[in-house]
């Protein structure tokens, strides 16, 4: 296995890797947003009349809902009627094989270091490409079948398993749940969807790699992962972006639901263009994470490593409403330059004996804001809670800034809760120290922002973490001296 | 090896050495020994290139190099070794990680291939047992927690392993007891050799009766006031600085 | 940015300005035009900002508009015997201090005299005659953009102006003592204290509320506390107010290098009792101690709400709040660290820890950070939980009964603030008001023996 400082060193000088755009051929709608886009939008993707409905009625709740101001970041206002909201790769129909994949995505892919193959360094991982819009490959999808997992695109599964879709879209994150999830709902076109029958543990991971490419455009994509009892599943999602002047909104929206005893586990890594040194361009990553633990002893996990964007504003969440169901989240949120994060997450208890469990890490270097905003609310009816919550902050350079907003409500006497945060900065002694012992500046700051990060990346996949690390260093790069 | 000529360092804009000049050869022991305030540690950090002194004067050369030119990583690289008086706790970073990225990031300085991991395993264990650090130590995190004198027995694990020409000791003596004395002086006597030279700043005698050097400088006030054979140290512990130098030192 | 929703605002009350318009020609100070105008541009600035919601940031966990936003009226002045006043006289036979009672001064208590020269210790309204244009100046200067602050601005009518030049130390406390009577309507007060210490002067200041009886009343209190370089206030607040009555208090400080600043605040009593604190580090060398602790029960609720700013660098503030809550009982706690940019080797911590005692209580806290300069040392702290079962178990088996060895676990995890309290006799009160509440037979000498076993 590479270590974090040889796949530093290998990166050391590039900037942003993946800012790269491919020439594709493409389909798209003309700038804004009506109630005919919506209908041409589910037409193309042939959808059934209720689905329909259900993204006008969604259209409809979003166009009297205004975007919210309570968060850290700041931004100029969003010209929503500017943005195109269909873009895909020109194909007659999706391909039948991986090998029918046009050549030029296939080596967007590559470039990528993901290439769509069944093979090689993937070998454990199932993966769903998401290419704008739409999905355009999915790997191993036979292999799952034969034990009755469904991993496939959102737009697939609208066809082939319309009633789990029907049953648990929008149960666990309502259209009208916010502004960018009822936008979300309106216009989102593809995704992944993953069904884990009864019993069965996924036997490989499954990831999505988001991509966009097209310019002028938002990414809305919809994601949908229901564990039946006793399952096991982990799903990971990647995303890239090329490098452009422009913001590029990207409004997601993710369920998950965990019944009796299964457990999910999901990994994000999150490295959309985050923008250049002065804060030019840039995405914008307004996302809406929520898993609900419908079941006893339910668990799911989410797992972030954010790095991209310009602005990340998410809350993975958990709703543990089965007994002794327990929700954690982990993440490690790293700002550089001009980026702004405010992330967190919320856990609501319900269910008796639930538990909780945050660990959360923000660095923030340049000038950049990284704020944890998180909320433990335990219910009357959640007997025997727990929670315990850990944030810490690093600061890099005398121009950024860390914030902790940690929201915490008890209605259960039996409950208990715990909240730990600190702030601290990398020491002068311990860079001479790396240093007096033949480590680089960089390589020394890279060591010592994974190792506050250890308990976060030790949550991750194998394979993710590997990149995880690369991206902790790359991100960092000239924030120091 | 090591060559300092007329060296003046300034700590915001107060002068601490005054004009040092100091010769290490290749396979010698020198002592510098030294009442507080003397400009013992001030001296081996300006070697190991810590930022906060000012050189205003003089020169050091390492070998053929100018070693105030080098960047604190090069010195490393180029063979220097300071075990740190106070060895920093770097949570979340594995003691054993850190060896390894250490003796790697060297190792490529100086064009060779990375230690393989078989080979890594068998030398850390191997200095572990002779230092009487466990396997436990090994893998907690560097530093962290550990007491003196575990830090102590790292910094020699280090050293050891990342095979330096020039060994800096700063006052390494300094909190522990007479075992752990024997244990880091044991530890260090090992690593004598004809390509290898010591600097061992102390404050007392005692740790010269383990590692028995072959040159004793006094120093005070910023220069090297008398030097001598390991007598000179003798000398010292019975008639104190002040005897020794014939002048009153402020404390 | 967008602009403020209007939901997070209501309208006041129309008896606001009926009230105001009938009681500023009688209000302090009335006959100055500058007073005046600065009382009714207050009045204009609260009708604008009106009452929060809990939609406002600020007031998220409370609702102060179902207290404070209903017809209230100013009090008529009232005969009180002195038994009743006497428990609340704190300071040792030494001690200064000012009485008032729903919100007129009551001179047959209150005396100041023997004071050294230069110091300054008079009514409100007795400062609204003497240095109106000063008066006039503070009031307007204190714009914090909340609503109460400006209502206060419009109706003040008691408190203090206080004001020690440089290097004197006060011998003995002062205690400022607020007794509200009530009634229906609530009767309304508007304290307002401005305190100023000159370079390294010291003050011991006893600021306690006290609600008489069962009756409604409103307190709306704002404190401008200025601290000169090296001046010391030890600050010791004790609010034990009537099971109707109202508590909103604003504290507004600023603090030189230096200066050290402590403050205890012990709530035992209110449905609504809110504390709110701004404090300004603006010097090196600064120690700000901010202690508190409250036991809402029976549907009341406590509101400690703080903005600590660390406006430069190499100084230290501490917040340390408590609560116990039970049988209904709410708290909240909203605490933030505000590190400017370039406050370097600012310390920062902050605590919050609660006990909840029953289902139907609700602990609410959200203590923050929020930090832009890099070399800091800052880290909170917040917990909630019910009693330690092992801890009560321990008592219980040297025979001690359960009641008891709740009340005694409940008043260690309480004393641990009423102890930070400076004055022997604040202490002895909040103490003696402390096992009142908790029952189980406690007597503050047991009390003591016994919780240094379990602990």
């Amino acid at each position: 296995m590479a270590t974090a400082l040889e796949t530093v060193k290998d990166y050391t000088g590039s900037e942003y890797k993946y800012g790269f755009t491919t020439p594709v051929e493409e389909e798209r709608f003309p700038p804004g947003l009506d109630e005919d886009v919506v209908r041409r939008l589910s037409a193309i993707k042939r959808e059934p009349a209720w689905l329909t409905e259900w993204r006008v009625a969604a259209l409809r709740r979003w166009q009297t809902m205004t975007l919210p101001d309570w968060q850290k970041p700041t931004f100029p206002p969003i010209d929503f009627q500017a943005i195109s909201y269909y873009a895909a790769p020109k194909q007659k129909e999706r391909p039948k094989s991986l090998d029918e994949i046009d050549p030029e995505i296939r080596r967007t892919y590559d470039k990528l270091g993901i290439p769509i193959r069944e093979q090689e360094i993937l070998a454990g991982v199932a993966v769903d490409y998401v290419f704008d819009s739409v999905s355009v490959a999915t790997t191993f999808k036979k292999k799952l079948e034969e034990l009755g997992v469904v991993f496939c695109s959102i737009s697939e599964a609208v066809q082939e398993h319309p009633e789990l879709v029907r049953k648990y879209l929008g149960s666990v994150v309502p259209p009208g749940d916010n502004f960018f999830a009822a936008l979300n709902s309106a216009v989102f076109s593809d995704g992944s969807f993953v069904y884990v029958p009864k019993g069965v543990r996924c036997p490989m991971e499954l990831s999505t790699y988001f991509r966009i490419n097209a310019a002028g455009t938002g990414q809305f994509e919809r994601t949908l992962i229901i564990a039946d009892e006793g399952s096991y599943v982990s799903y990971l999602e990647g995303c890239t972006a090329p490098m452009r002047d422009e913001n590029q909104l990207h409004a997601a929206v993710v369920e998950l639901v965990a019944l009796d005893d299964a457990e999910i586990k999901y990994s994000t890594v999150q490295n959309w263009y985050p923008g250049d040194k002065d804060g030019k361009g840039g995405i914008y990553n307004f996302v809406t994470k929520r898993g609900a633990c419908r079941g006893r002893r339910s668990k799911i996990s989410w797992t972030q490593v954010e790095t991209g964007s310009a602005i990340t504003w998410k809350y993975p969440s958990c709703i543990l409403q089965g007994d002794d169901s327990v929700g954690e989240f982990y993440s490690v949120a790293v700002t550089n330059n001009h980026q702004q994060a405010d992330t967190g997450t919320k856990m609501i208890h319900i269910g008796k004996r639930t538990r909780s469990r945050i660990v959360s890490k923000g660095i923030s270097a340049g000038r950049s804001d990284n704020t944890y905003r998180g909320l433990v609310r335990i219910l009357k009816s959640a007997e025997g809670a727990r929670n315990h919550t850990q944030c810490d902050s690093m600061l890099i350079g005398e121009h950024c800034g860390a914030h902790t907003v940690p929201y915490i409500e008890v209605h259960n006497r039996t409950a208990r809760c715990e909240h730990e945060a600190t702030t601290s900065k990398i020491s002068e002694d311990q860079l001479f120290y790396c240093r007096q012992r033949g480590i680089s500046e960089e390589d020394a700051v890279a060591l010592i922002v994974n190792g506050f990060c250890r308990e976060v990346m030790n949550e991750l996949p194998m394979e993710f973490a590997v990149e995880a690390r690369k991206l902790l260093g790359i991100s960092l790069e000239g924030s120091v001296g | 090896m090591l060559t300092i000529e007329n060296l003046e360092v300034s700590v915001e804009g107060k002068p601490i050495l005054k004009g040092l000049s100091l010769t290490v050869e290749a396979g010698r022991v020198h002592a510098i020994m030294g009442p507080n305030g003397s400009g013992k540690s001030t001296l081996a950090h300006v070697l190991a290139g810590r930022e906060g002194y000012e050189v205003t004067g003089g020169s050091v050369r390492f070998g053929e190099e100018d070693l105030l030119a080098m960047e604190p990583e090069e010195r490393a690289q180029a063979g220097l070794f300071l075990a740190m008086q106070y060895p920093v706790e770097i949570p979340g970073v594995a003691n054993m990680y850190f060896l390894r990225q250490a003796i790697n990031a060297i190792r490529k300085a100086r064009g060779q291939d990375e230690i393989p991991a078989a080979e890594f395993m068998r030398k850390v264990r191997e200095q572990a047992k002779l230092l009487g650090i466990g396997e436990e130590l090994l893998k907690r995190d560097l530093n962290a927690g550990f007491s003196g004198g575990e830090k102590k027995r790292n910094e020699i694990l280090q050293m050891a392993m990342l095979e330096p020409r020039l060994c800096i000791l700063d006052e390494t003596d300094s909190g522990l007891d007479i075992d752990a004395l024997r244990t880091v002086a044991d530890g260090v006597n090992r690593l004598r050799s004809p390509e290898r030279a010591f600097l061992v700043i102390t404050h007392y005698q005692r740790l010269l009766d383990y590692i028995v050097p072959d040159v004793v400088h006094v120093m005070a006030d910023g220069r090297i006031r008398r030097s001598g054979g390991p007598e000179l140290a003798r000398e010292l512990e019975e008639r104190g600085y002040e005897g020794l130098l014939g002048t009153r030192l402020a404390a | 940015m967008l602009a403020i929703k209007r939901t997070r605002r209501l309208d006041p009350d129309p008896a606001f300005a009926a009230t105001f318009r009938a009681l500023a020609p009688r209000l302090p100070g009335s006959a100055d035009a500058a007073l005046a105008r600065v009382r009714a541009e207050g009045f204009e600035r609260f009708a604008a900002l009106g009452i929060p919601t809990r939609r406002d940031e600020a007031w998220k966990f409370t609702d102060v508009a179902r207290i404070a936003n209903r017809p209230m009226r100013p009090a008529a002045p009232v005969e009180l015997p002195l038994e009743r006043v006497l428990p609340y006289l704190l300071g040792g036979p030494r001690a200064r201090r000012l009485v008032f009672v729903d919100g007129r001064l009551q001179p047959q208590w209150s005396h100041t005299g023997g004071l050294p020269e230069g110091v300054i210790v008079e009514s409100l309204a007795r400062a609204a005659e003497t240095r109106p244009v000063a008066l006039a100046e503070a009031l307007a200067g204190l714009d914090d953009g909340r609503s109460f602050t400006a209502l206060n601005a419009a109706f003040a009518d008691s408190g203090a102006w206080i004001e020690l030049p440089a290097g004197v130390v006060l011998d003995a406390p002062l205690q400022l003592l607020f007794v509200a009577t009530g009634g229906e309507p609530p009767v309304m007060s508007h304290p307002r204290c401005i305190l100023r210490l000159g370079d390294g002067a010291s003050l011991s200041l006893l600021e306690t509320h006290v609600g008489l009886g069962e009756g409604a009343a409103l307190g709306n209190a704002v404190l401008q506390l200025a601290l000169g370089p090296g001046a010391r206030l030890e600050h010791d607040r004790l609010e034990l107010l009537g099971p109707a009555s109202a508590l909103l208090a604003k504290l507004d400080g600023s603090l030189a290098a230096g200066a050290r600043y402590r403050q205890t605040t012990v709530v035992l009593g209110g449905a609504l009792v809110r504390n709110e604190h701004e404090v300004r580090i603006d010097g090196p060398g600064v120690e700000c101690l901010l202690s508190g602790v409250a036991v809402p029960s029976r549907g009341e609720e406590a509101d400690t709400f703080v903005r600590i700013h660390h406006r430069a660098g190499g100084s230290h503030s501490d917040q340390f709040f408590k609560s116990v809550v039970e049988a209904g009982g709410h708290n909240a706690f909203a605490g933030k660290i505000i590190v400017h940019k370039g406050a370097q080797k600012t310390n920062a911590y902050q605590k919050n820890d609660n006990l909840l005692l029953s289902d139907d209580s609700e602990v609410d806290t959200k203590p923050e950070l929020e930090i832009y300069a890099d070399d800091v040392k800052c880290s909170h702290g917040a917990t909630c939980g019910e009693l330690d079962a092992a801890a009560l178990f321990y008592l219980r088996a040297r025979g001690i009964g359960a009641e008891t060895a709740r009340a005694l676990l409940i008043h260690a995890f309480a004393a641990e603030v009423i102890g930070r309290l400076g004055d022997p006799t604040a202490r002895a009160l909040a103490e003696q008001r402390l096992l009142a509440r908790l029952g189980g037979g406690l007597d503050p000498a047991l009390a003591a023996s016994v919780i240094g076993e379990a602990a």
